[in-house]
Order: C-alpha cells, then structure tokens, then sequence
C-alpha cells in the first residue's frame, strides 16, 4: 500500500501528460489505440455485386497488406461492409448504421448510381470523410461536399473523354447510342452537354432499351446517317447486340464505349461474330488488365484471401481507392480527426496508385480525384491492351 | 380491449419512446417500419380481406410518394398539404384502374395490375419533365414545428400507422368490411346476399391505394429522395411476403408480417448474402407450415381472436 501512494504522484503526472491523447482516441469515433474502423456500402448481391463486393475485396486486400506492415501509425484497418441493395433506401439505412451504429471513422463505398446519390444528403451532413470507388453520378461529387471525395471516374469526365477520343481519330460524323435508364441517364445528359458545348451536331441519336435483344432499327439509321463514330452509352449486353447487329450489315464504324463495358475480352465474346469488335475501344478506369505483369502482387493476395475469385477490374477500383484513404490516413497524423482526414485528403496531389490511369489530385474545389480516362482495346485475337489516356481539365 | 390491439397499441408506444434511447440508424429503421405497416394493411385490405389478387400496391405507393415529391417540389406545397394530395391522387388511380380490373379474376387481375404497375415504372422513368427520368430527383426535407425533419416524420409515420391501421381493424367489422369479406369468400353468393361486387371491390380498391398513397408519400419524406426502382417488383414482392408471412385477412398480421420482413432486410445485414435465404426460407416456411400466416398460429393462443383471417385454400368450401 505504501508503495503505491509513492507512486500516485508519479502516476497521476504520467495520466496528466496521456490524457489528451488518450481522450483524443476515445473521443473519434471509429478510431481506438489499436484500431480505425472505416465502413464501406455497395451492392453486396444481386448483379451489382461487381460494382460493390468485388471493389470491397479489393479495398480489403490493401488493407490486409497495410495492417502485415504494422498499420497506419500503429493502428490497425478494419473494414465493415453494409449491403445497400442498389436502391436508395438500403443506401440510406446502410451509410446511417456505418455513421451511427458502427461509428465508422470514415466511409469507402457507392456502386449503383442512384443509391449512392440517395446516400449523398446523409453523409454530407454526418460530416464523416467518405470517398467513392465506382458510382459514376456526377450528382454525387457535384456540387462538391466538402467531405465527399471520388476515386471512381465520374460519367461527366468520360462523357468528355468519349467526345475527344471521337475528334482525335478524326471523326467528323458522330452518333450516340444509348440506354435511357437511370444508369444511361447519368451519362448521356453529361454528354449533350458536352456536344452541345463544343458545337457538335449528332447525326443519329438512337436509344436501345438494356434488355434489347435485337438493334437492326439503330443500326441501319445510324447507317443510314453515315456516321463514322458510334458513341455507346450501353451496358454491356445491348452493346454487343448493337456491335453484333451491326457487322451483319457489314456496319464497322469506329464504336466508343465506356467503363461500362470495362472487360473487352467478355466483350468479343458476348458479340460473337469475328471482327465485329475490331474498332472497338473502350473506358477503363485502371491502367491495367487483370492479367498485366505490374498487378502480379494484387492478383496472388486476392486469391490467397478469397480462393473463389480472380483478379479483376473491381478489385483494382478497390485497391487504388484503398491506397489513396491509406496515404490521406498516414498525413492525418497519429491523433486522426475526420476533419483532419478530410484536410489530408485535400492535400493528396497527382498521388500514384497501383490502379488509375495517373496520380491521383483532390482538392478543396474539386472531389473529383480521378480524372484521366484509360482506352482499352483488344485486337481479335490478341490481348486486351492499353492504347492512350485522356486526361478531362 | 382485445389483445391484439393492445399489444399494437404498447408496440406503438415502445416506437414513441425510441428516440430517446436510439441513434438515427434505428430511428430510421422505425420509420420505415412504421410506413411498412401503413403498407401491409392496405394490401392486406384489398388482398386479404376483398380476395382481389393484385400486383399494383408498389405502383400505388409510387404515385403517392411522386405525387407528394412533385406536388413540393414543382407547386413548392407544403408537405402537410402535398401528403394527403399525393394519397389522394393515389386514391384516385387505384379507383380508375379498379373498374377494368373488376372484369377480371385471379391470374387475369394479377396480370393487369402487372402491366399496369410495369406502365407507371415507364411513366416514372420516361415523363422526364416531370418526373425527372430514371436519374431521380432530391426531396426538400419538410419543417415540423419544434423538433427536426427526421424526427417529425418518424412521429408523423408512426401516428399514421396507428391511426389507419385502427381504422382499417375498424373497418373491416364494417358493413363495408363484412361485404369484402363476402365477397372474398364467395362472389355468386354476396351477390345473392345482395353485395354491389362492383362497388365493394371498387372500394377496396381504393382504400388499398389510399393507404399505398399515404405510405408513399411519407417514404418520400423519409428519404428525401426518389428514384423509379423505389417502387419495381422487388418491393411488390416485399409487400406481399409481408402478408403471406403475417397471415392474409388479419390487420395484427399485416404489422407482425411488415416486423418479420424488415428483420430480414435489416436485421441479417450482419450475414451478407444470407437475406435471400431467409427470404425465401420464411416464405416457403409460412406456405408450408403456416398457410393462415404468423397471425394464424397466435390465433390458437388463448385470448387471442381475430375473427376475419383468410382460410387456408384446403379448409376452404369446395
């Protein structure tokens, strides 16, 4: 007893000096002495899983990568994930129980455009540092919330993009082809904008529903208009009916497609007919294939971690999303703040990931962080390959 | 008092008291719980207790909720005023489309209120000058005297809860109600009981919108944002799980049924991927072994009577 009134005023000196760094660790929410809890949303089933479970895979595996190497300032990441559903209500519910249920320190998410732009009033006003890895709205970053932030491309930037690819190959006759659904929606109003802004006159402007089976109208008016650039505003499945369609009319114009239509090679395929895709090109929003030598890393830590998966396109969302919030984490300092997160996040400039086209810029102004456009084509019978960049101002 | 309605009436009033001790997650999670309930009596209304197989209650919650959203958003009402003018318009709708469907009986009306509920998905996503198109729009969060938005509409959906789904048990040991439930049981012999078949079905009809209307208008309080898929198929089949695992022809069953599926959507977040699972699993396990729904198995509890549950197709007269 005597020996430890001796050391109450030595102990009571040292709780003195701890105490603000103890109470700063107590007070964040999400962040203890070992560990910083950071949520994540997106579609954790249904067909939108690609855009939601698989980036979070990737998200975790660089997480996984930084806590073997000891962690950011001696913390650990962790990572809870809440399934959205891909609709605004589960949006909603999900970004509520990361922000107040799991007192998350800060949000990674958003697949389905819609859900994530639901989500936008909520996480504005949480206040919690979130950054986007594959919603494309440009509502969702515009106008800029000083706490969001996007890694993800956004249907702006390549609306941009497809319309200077179009003018830099010489195109002089230009068609759009496109969905009118929400997803179509977010990127051909964008897209009128810009062709608007630089004066353009379509020739053809034709709509394919998503589930279209057969594209023979589309393609023989826009035929018929003589265009010399096809710009796909389409997912996949309608895409390959309009390609396919059209190399039945020996119809081969330079066709433009976009991070929609991420995978060329599934793309051939879906098609069917040979040389149907040959002067097709497309958006990707990584600068590599899954099988490039330079992901060789990324591809053995995600099949270590989840045996069922290969490498691809989503996981390299996730990983250059990840390393983007783990370089913001490392200058918020020991003692994080979401305010402080927020301040390093705007201070990340042309930062490079193992993911994007280039380094990786947000600033106070603009959350957009990604805005260089990689084009991807895949010869017949060769591989996918990278043929260009284009950076949007 | 009966049972059932005061274990309502102290389920409510644990509702009430929840603000106090919840974050906003769950206040969230209440309030659509509230507006799930709202939904499933009124589909319980048209489907349980009128026997009228219809696939059009999402589509109706639809227009309520665009209704409401529009009404504030293009003519800047106030939402105590666009609220009831959203489930009126609702009402309204679910009366038009009631006189075609009433030529029509079980999987001839499901396939009309199909199409129907198909059509107003494409006016939501199409009739982009007012509707905004398949991108959605944002809803102005409405002021409520004294307290915030969120919590004003959590109070204001869980008043309305109570109170329709009061007026809906009242209801159906109406004369209205009695002849729905004739109806329901046996068109040739309500009518020969001298039932109008045209105006009770028509009345459920449009009761079963009002209360969609209502639920609508109030989700889009909630989320202060709407967007088409809010009202696609997924959620008519939630609706209706809702009154399958409740149990159809009961008003405690459509509030116990609304519980159980939002359980399953919220509750099992923690077992990623699991929900459909258990979605199907409840559904499969409520046919199987409680066709009379969850309501039918409290209904052998003693002291618990609802008198009005739907029967089982094999208890039914041939």
């Amino acid at each position: 007893m005597r020996i430890a009134l001796k050391r109450l005023p030595m102990l009571l000196l040292a709780f003195l000096l701890l105490a603000p760094h103890l109470a700063v660790a107590q007070e964040v929410p999400g962040v203890s002495a070992e560990a910083i809890r950071i949520g994540s949303f997106g579609a954790l089933t249904g067909p939108g899983y690609l855009y939601g479970r698989l980036v979070m895979n990737g998200v975790e595996a660089v997480f996984d990568k930084v806590n073997a190497a000891g962690g950011v300032h001696g913390r650990r990441l962790t990572l809870v994930r809440e399934d959205d559903r891909c609709e605004p209500s589960g949006a909603i519910a999900a970004v509520r129980k990361l922000v107040f249920q799991e007192q998350s320190f800060a949000l990674v998410g958003g697949g389905c455009s819609n859900a994530t732009l639901a989500a936008r009033g909520e996480i504005e006003q949480s206040g919690v540092p979130f950054v986007n890895f594959a919603s494309v709205h440009d509502g969702i970053t515009l106008p800029r919330a000083r706490n969001i932030f996007s890694t993800a491309l956004t249907s702006g930037i390549e609306s941009q993009a497809q319309i200077a690819y179009a003018l830099d190959q010489g195109a002089r006759r230009i068609a759009v082809v496109s969905m009118r659904d929400a997803w179509g929606r977010s990127r051909y109003e964008p897209l009128m904008a810009e062709i608007r802004r630089r004066g353009i006159t379509l020739v053809a402007d034709e709509e394919v529903p998503p589930d279209a089976n057969d594209a023979t109208p589309q393609v023989l008016r826009v035929r018929q208009a003589n265009a010399d650039a096809v710009i796909l505003l389409l997912y996949p499945k309608p895409g390959a009916v309009f390609l396919r369609d059209a190399a039945k009319f020996g119809f081969r114009p330079l066709a433009i497609g976009q991070s929609g239509i991420a995978d060329p090679a599934a793309f051939e395929e879906q098609v069917g007919v040979p040389g149907a895709t040959a002067r097709f090109v497309t958006i990707s929003m990584v600068r590599y294939t899954p099988d490039s030598p330079e992901v060789a890393a990324w591809r053995d830590a995600i099949q270590a971690k989840y045996p069922a998966d290969r490498l691809s396109v989503f996981n390299l969302f996730g990983i250059g999303n990840a390393q983007t919030l783990v370089e913001a984490l490392r200058r918020a300092g020991p003692q994080p703040t979401r305010e402080g997160l927020i301040a390093a996040l705007n201070t990340i400039s042309d930062f490079p990931t193992d993911a994007f086209g280039s380094g990786i810029t947000c600033t106070p102004e603009d959350g957009r962080c990604n805005k260089t456009v990689v084009w991807i084509q895949k010869p017949p019978g060769g591989p996918i390959r990278v043929i260009g960049t284009t950076t949007v101002q | 008092m009966r049972q059932p309605v005061l274990l309502g009436l102290a389920g409510a009033l644990a509702l009430a008291v929840l603000p106090l001790v919840a974050n906003p997650y769950l206040l969230f999670v209440g309030n659509q719980l509230a507006i799930f309930v709202i939904l499933a009596v009124g589909l319980n209304l048209l489907v349980g207790y009128c026997g009228q197989l219809a696939f059009s209650h999402a589509a109706l919650s639809g227009i309520g909720a665009y209704g409401t959203a529009l009404l504030k958003v293009h003519l800047g009402l106030p939402f105590f005023l666009a609220l009831p003018c959203g489930a009126l318009l609702a009402t309204a709708v679910g009366l038009a489309i009631s006189y075609p469907a009433l030529r029509l009986s079980g999987l001839y009306l499901s396939l009309a209120t199909l199409a129907f509920a198909q059509f107003t998905l494409w006016v939501f996503m199409n009739w982009e000058a007012v509707t905004f198109g398949a991108g959605g729009f944002r809803v102005p969060a409405p002021s409520y005297p004294l307290i915030g938005a969120g919590l004003g509409t959590y109070y204001l959906s869980l008043a309305l809860a109570v109170l329709l789904a009061l007026a809906a048990a009242s209801l159906v040991r109406s004369r209205l109600g009695r002849a729905m439930i004739a109806v329901r049981d046996g068109e040739v012999a309500a009518e020969a009981l001298g039932i109008n078949l045209l105006r009770t079905k028509a009345m459920a009809f449009g009761l079963s919108a009002f209360y969609a209307g209502v639920a609508g208008g109030l989700q889009a309080l909630m989320l202060g944002y709407m967007a088409p898929e809010s009202f696609d198929l997924f959620h008519m089949a939630l609706m209706k799980a809702m009154i399958v695992v409740g149990g159809l022809g009961s008003i405690a069953g459509s509030v116990i049924g609304a519980g159980a599926v939002l359980f399953l959507l919220e509750g099992l977040r923690a077992f990623k991927g699991a929900q459909e699972i258990a979605f199907g699993s409840l559904l499969i396990a409520a046919v199987v072994f409680a066709p009379r729904g969850l309501a039918g198995a409290l209904n052998r509890l003693p002291r618990w009577r609802e008198s009005y549950l739907r029967r089982p197709a094999r208890d039914a007269a041939p």
